[in-house]
């Protein structure tokens, strides 16, 4: 017997996993110190992050935090980079989460567009890739690392280094998949 | 009050939960320490500039 898939409804499989991608509720980042996905379930192997225009009120760069059972706030093996069309380029290693710019970049001006991609290596650990631009001023920022939790991701979470600075426009959602 | 948005991918609510008073304690403390060290750093650039 054939079965036919023809992408009008999910697919779940035996370990409860839905094939294809599935999306997160798109939300204004537009207040509060910091977004939280919670309840991703337990059998997704990637997450894509993305970012529609976000932007802050402060100077603290922005960074992607993972978490199981809570955000995990340190040891994060990262870096971030800048380049722009005036070949202006700085880097910084921040290990709170993965950062979208580096140290001493942001102002409450910046406009970050792009995507953040996590992907699973298994025993918890998670790689991560991503690039943003602040086009106003041509900026592209990459970012790149690897972070281990102590258990199963179940969260993201969208804040700043300092914690302290608030989003004032645009939007993000995530995309998750098996 | 601050506050934060949460996501449940589950269900697809989106919540605003107000900070308690203690975090919202930290994060005025926080806030307050971020300007005092601004406000240093502007007072060294200026002794600087004038030195």
């Amino acid at each position: 017997m054939s079965t036919v898939i023809d992408g009008s409804a999910s697919v779940t499989i035996n370990s409860g996993a839905i094939l294809g991608i599935t999306s997160g509720t798109a939300v204004a980042s537009t207040s509060g110190t910091s977004i939280d996905f919670t309840s991703i379930p337990s059998w997704v192997k990637r997450i894509t992050v993305m970012f529609n225009g976000v932007s802050t009120s402060g100077t603290s760069s922005i960074q992607v935090q993972i978490g199981a059972g809570s955000v995990l706030t340190s040891g994060y093996n990262a870096g971030v980079g800048l380049i722009n069309n005036s070949s202006f380029t700085t880097t910084s290693n921040i290990s709170s989460g993965f950062a979208t710019i580096p140290t001493g970049v942001n102002t409450a001006a910046y406009i970050h567009y792009g995507q953040m991609i996590l992907s699973s290596m298994g025993s918890n650990t998670w790689a991560v890739s991503g690039n943003f631009i602040y086009p106003a001023a041509l900026n592209i920022m990459m970012v790149a690392g690897a972070v281990a939790l102590s258990g199963t991701l179940d969260r993201v979470r969208l804040t700043t280094v300092n914690g302290t600075d608030t989003f004032d426009a645009g939007s993000i959602n995530i995309l998750y998949e098996g | 009050m601050t506050h934060r948005i949460v996501v449940n991918v589950e269900t697809g609510v989106v919540s605003q939960v107000e900070y308690t008073a203690e975090e919202q304690a930290v994060h005025d403390a926080a806030v307050a320490a971020q300007a005092l060290a601004e406000a240093v750093a502007i007072q060294q650039q200026q002794t600087n500039e004038s030195a």
